[in-house]
């Protein structure tokens, strides 16, 4: 077979892997029922408009996507395999939840975006929609319930705080107009060394603090304060996304929840209108989220304020050690015959046993050393890699061979 | 053998200039010969083949053809679809000078300000860069119509904006169109496959090609930024009409059309003949309206609800229908004109008389993707499938189709009349999809009211009573 069948950028999960993701989702599924949210589903296909409008998806993002003509797709208007699932998340509320409460909604799902080679193009995500009036408290509970997930998997994060509207106050006040602030924003974020110091050409009085702000990362509430002092008095704009920030820091901190803050971090400038949050594990970006109070208005017709976050159930799978190598082995039960009657009896011990409890098939092979179960009647021989061919007649007793066998 | 690829149309007799001036006389080519397939006077390792302009940048991208003349507008199409095509812009031929712009029907006093409204209709020949200007400027629920041709007819009743080249702005309002903005400068030049660049010597044809004007920079598509919005704006009313819409053909089937239009008593005084066309020309009955449009263009505009009838071929109607199968498009008559037939074509070399044969053939030869080239990519593609073709590549090509057979398709989906311009070009059908003929075409769920009704309905009569009377002959 000289071409792989399998499309590129399109991968399988095999079995050990597989059990990995599922380890995710349930510490995930578990979590955030626990906060109080419950799961939503939304299709793979919508309307390619609802992602165009400015504000909804980043360039980048939206040169990527699959959209095509459907099968009623005549008159020209694409669909698209869905690239992101909050804007699906928020037109769902829209439409079939806008009843003015606060919805707590969560999902896994993939999305589809094209990327090089066969670096991947579908990517599974375990997130998170907080629609509806939440601020401050509801920033806080996403962050915490991130944490609180990655804890339930055994991972360590580090937690970035940020808010685009430090970095808008800034180039807002250095004249530069909308398109502008994308470029040179953009620049700073791409590490263009000249970027900085084109921006304190147009700030001077701001000048040398704009290296503190924008070319390193500072910790919680200390540095917000440095940041204060430095920009208030000729930036004042700075002050609410400030405040929000430090409320969000402050509490995160009291319960021990270290952050650091970064002012450019978010690479969709336009999405996020509040405190945004990334959580990077052993070096690898784990997911991310904030506040986007424009999104809602942009998909339906009313306003509400909506938060979330998204994290990488692929990244997150990969960083899972393997679980106890002595999985349990299904016990093989092997029939007497091939008669209807002596296969009937090994699958009803194979019931009998399932019904206690434990794995039993009859179609298969032993996994080496792995427990058998041969029927001959009402006689049951239990043999396997722990001991001799042992004889037994009832099903409790080739259950109990089994238990101890496995060493439960 | 170095393979070149040259453009029919309207570059054609400006690029036999050039090539003849730098040395490279392509026998027949400038005259307008009807052979696809021509010698390079005193060059035999270069052989040039005839295509139609925007098919050359898909040529050269599939590695068939090693060089190819074209106008760079058509390497951008490719390219907003494509942004990692293998194809290198080499020199600039200096002729066949264009713009390529976004316009809106002439007198509106639009602005680009004014497009960001819901449901915008794009028309263009260059579908792939209309869907990219429309996501850069984050237009609000767009829809493109991919035209055949003659994007500039469409606004203002059928679009709201048409993506045309032209020869300059002037031109453009020649049009009574007012041009918007312009995309990009083009003009023909020399492209050429990467991986032929690197691993082929090609100096016969770039050493001649290579002296004259210095290079110029590659013109390059120029995308809007995003345009500020009214955002969630209402979708815009439908159309409100208290005429009936009827579209006409151009090309082969105009003159079925004409005949079919005559003895139905419906043929426009003026301006709708055997041998020329008016876009709008005047129908002889109050509350008809005649517009030309290509036929294959047809089925969208009635689909969509902006035409109410329209005279086109079974082969356009079936291709929109492939694609669409819910389709709301209906034939209510049956003009029987114009007969041909829709057949699967071979190479004559191939020892086989029918698909099954055929097939069996190229396996055996080793092929593992059978390439069906055809002016019909949703007839291909619903041809393959259901005749298992296996692993198939449909090549969606714009004409010049004889020349794809052997040597870049197995198998070309084409109309044949006769057989005679098959059988000239050594080629055989081996299968009959369908025999096509010239409709009358409307939506099923019309809904048309008193005036309006009685018209439609006046149209249909007399031209299905026309026809009914050719067949009883």
């Amino acid at each position: 077979m000289d071409r792989p069948l399998r499309c590129a950028g399109m991968r399988d999960i095999l079995p050990d892997e597989m059990r990995r993701f599922r380890r995710v989702e349930e510490a995930f599924r578990a979590a955030c029922l626990g906060w109080g949210y419950d799961e939503v589903r939304t299709p793979a296909l919508e309307h390619l408009h609802l992602f165009t409008t400015a504000g909804t998806l980043s360039p980048q993002m939206l040169g990527r996507v699959y959209s095509f003509l459907d099968w009623d797709g005549w008159s020209g208007e694409r669909v698209v395999l869905r690239p992101d699932s909050t804007i699906p998340a928020a037109r769902l509320y829209a439409e079939s939840l806008d009843g003015g409460r606060l919805a707590k909604l969560f999902y896994i799902q993939n999305v589809f975006r094209f990327a090089e080679g066969d670096d991947s193009r579908e990517d599974w995500q375990c997130g998170v929609e907080l629609i509806g009036e939440s601020q401050p408290h509801g920033d806080i509970e996403l962050v915490l319930l991130a944490r609180e997930v990655l804890g339930r998997l055994g991972l360590e994060a580090d937690v970035r705080l940020s808010h685009p509207g430090l970095v808008r106050a800034v180039l807002s006040r250095a004249g530069l107009d909308a398109s502008e602030h994308l470029a040179l924003y953009d620049r700073i974020l791409d590490g263009d060394d000249s970027a900085l110091p084109e921006l304190q050409g147009l700030l001077p009085e701001v000048g040398a603090s704009l290296e503190m702000l924008l070319g390193i990362e500072g910790e919680g509430q200390a540095y917000l304060s440095n940041v204060r002092s430095a920009f208030l008095s000729s930036v004042p704009e700075m002050e609410a996304p400030l405040d929000e920030l430090a409320v969000v820091a402050g509490a995160l901190e009291d319960l021990g929840c270290r952050t650091l803050i970064s002012a450019a971090m978010v690479r969709n400038f336009e999405y996020y209108t509040g405190p945004a949050f990334q959580m990077e594990v052993a070096g690898h970006r784990a997911g991310g989220g904030g506040r986007y109070d424009a999104l809602i208005s942009l998909i339906g017709d009313r306003q509400a304020p909506a938060s979330g976050f998204a994290l990488e159930a692929g990244v997150l799978a990969g960083l899972l050690s393997d679980e106890e190598p002595r999985r349990r082995l299904a016990a093989t039960v092997v029939a007497q015959a091939t008669d209807s009657a002596s296969l009937a009896s090994a699958f009803r011990l194979a019931a009998a046993l399932r019904e206690r409890g434990l794995a039993a098939q009859v179609a298969g092979s032993p996994a080496e050393g792995g427990p058998r179960v041969e029927v001959s009647g009402e006689v049951f021989t239990v043999s396997g890699a722990a001991g001799k061919a042992r004889k037994l007649d009832s099903v409790e007793a080739v259950a109990e061979a089994l238990r101890e066998a496995a060493g439960d | 053998m170095i393979k070149l690829a040259l453009p029919a149309g309207d570059l054609r007799t400006r690029v036999a200039g050039v090539l003849g001036a730098a040395g490279l006389k392509v026998e027949g080519y400038g005259e307008g010969s009807r052979t696809y397939i021509l010698s390079v006077g005193g060059r035999e390792e270069v052989v040039a083949r005839v295509f139609r302009e925007k098919d050359i940048p898909i040529q050269i991208a599939l590695g068939n053809y090693d060089l190819g003349v074209c106008g760079m507008a058509w390497v951008e199409e490719l390219r907003a679809r494509f942004p990692h095509h293998p194809v290198v812009p080499l020199r600039d031929l200096g002729v066949g000078r264009s713009g390529l712009y976004v316009a809106s029907a002439g007198a509106g006093g639009q602005t680009l300000a004014s497009l960001g409204r819901r449901g915008l209709r794009i028309a263009s020949e260059y579908p792939n860069i209309a869907e990219a200007f429309a996501l850069a400027a984050r237009l609000p629920a767009y829809r493109v119509l991919a035209v055949w041709g003659a994007a500039e007819a469409y606004p203002p009743e059928d679009a709201d904006l048409a993506i045309i080249a032209a020869a300059d702005e002037a031109a453009v309002a020649g049009h009574g169109l007012s041009p918007l903005l312009c995309l990009m400068e083009s003009s023909a030049w020399l492209i050429a496959n990467a991986d032929s660049l690197a691993k082929v010597d090609l100096r016969s044809v770039l050493e001649p090609l290579a002296a004259g004007a210095a290079g110029a920079a590659t013109p390059r598509l120029r995308l809007p930024p995003p345009l500020a919005t009214a955002s969630a704006s209402a979708w815009p009313a439908p159309r409100s009409a208290d005429t009936v819409r009827m579209a006409l053909p151009d090309g082969h089937q105009q003159r079925h059309a004409v005949a079919a239009l005559g003895e139905a008593g419906l043929l426009p005084p003026q301006g709708y003949d055997e041998f020329q066309c008016q876009r709008r020309p005047v129908s002889p009955l109050p509350g008809l309206e005649f517009k030309v449009i290509r036929p294959h263009d047809m089925p969208q505009l009635v689909a969509t609800g902006e035409m109410d009838l329209a005279i086109t071929g079974r082969d356009c109607l079936t291709e929109h229908l492939s694609r669409f199968p819910s389709s709301p498009l209906e034939e209510v008559a049956d003009l029987q004109r114009g007969q041909f037939d829709l057949a699967a074509v071979a190479s004559e070399a191939v020892p086989a008389s029918d698909l099954s044969g055929a097939l069996e053939h190229w396996r055996a030869e080793g092929r593992q993707t059978i390439r069906v080239a055809s002016e019909f990519p949703g007839i291909a593609d619903a041809y393959a499938c259901s005749r298992h073709l296996g692993r198939y590549r449909v090549i969606p090509i714009a004409g010049a189709s004889e020349g794809f057979v052997p040597a870049d398709a197995e198998l070309l989906i084409e109309g044949t009349e006769t057989g005679r311009t098959l059988a000239e070009n050594k080629l055989k059908p081996i299968d009959l999809l369908f025999r096509s003929t010239t409709r009358l075409v409307a939506r099923k769920d019309r809904a048309l009211d008193g005036r309006r009704r009685d018209v439609f309905e006046q149209v249909v009569r007399a031209m299905q009573q026309a026809a009914n009377a050719r067949q009883a002959v």
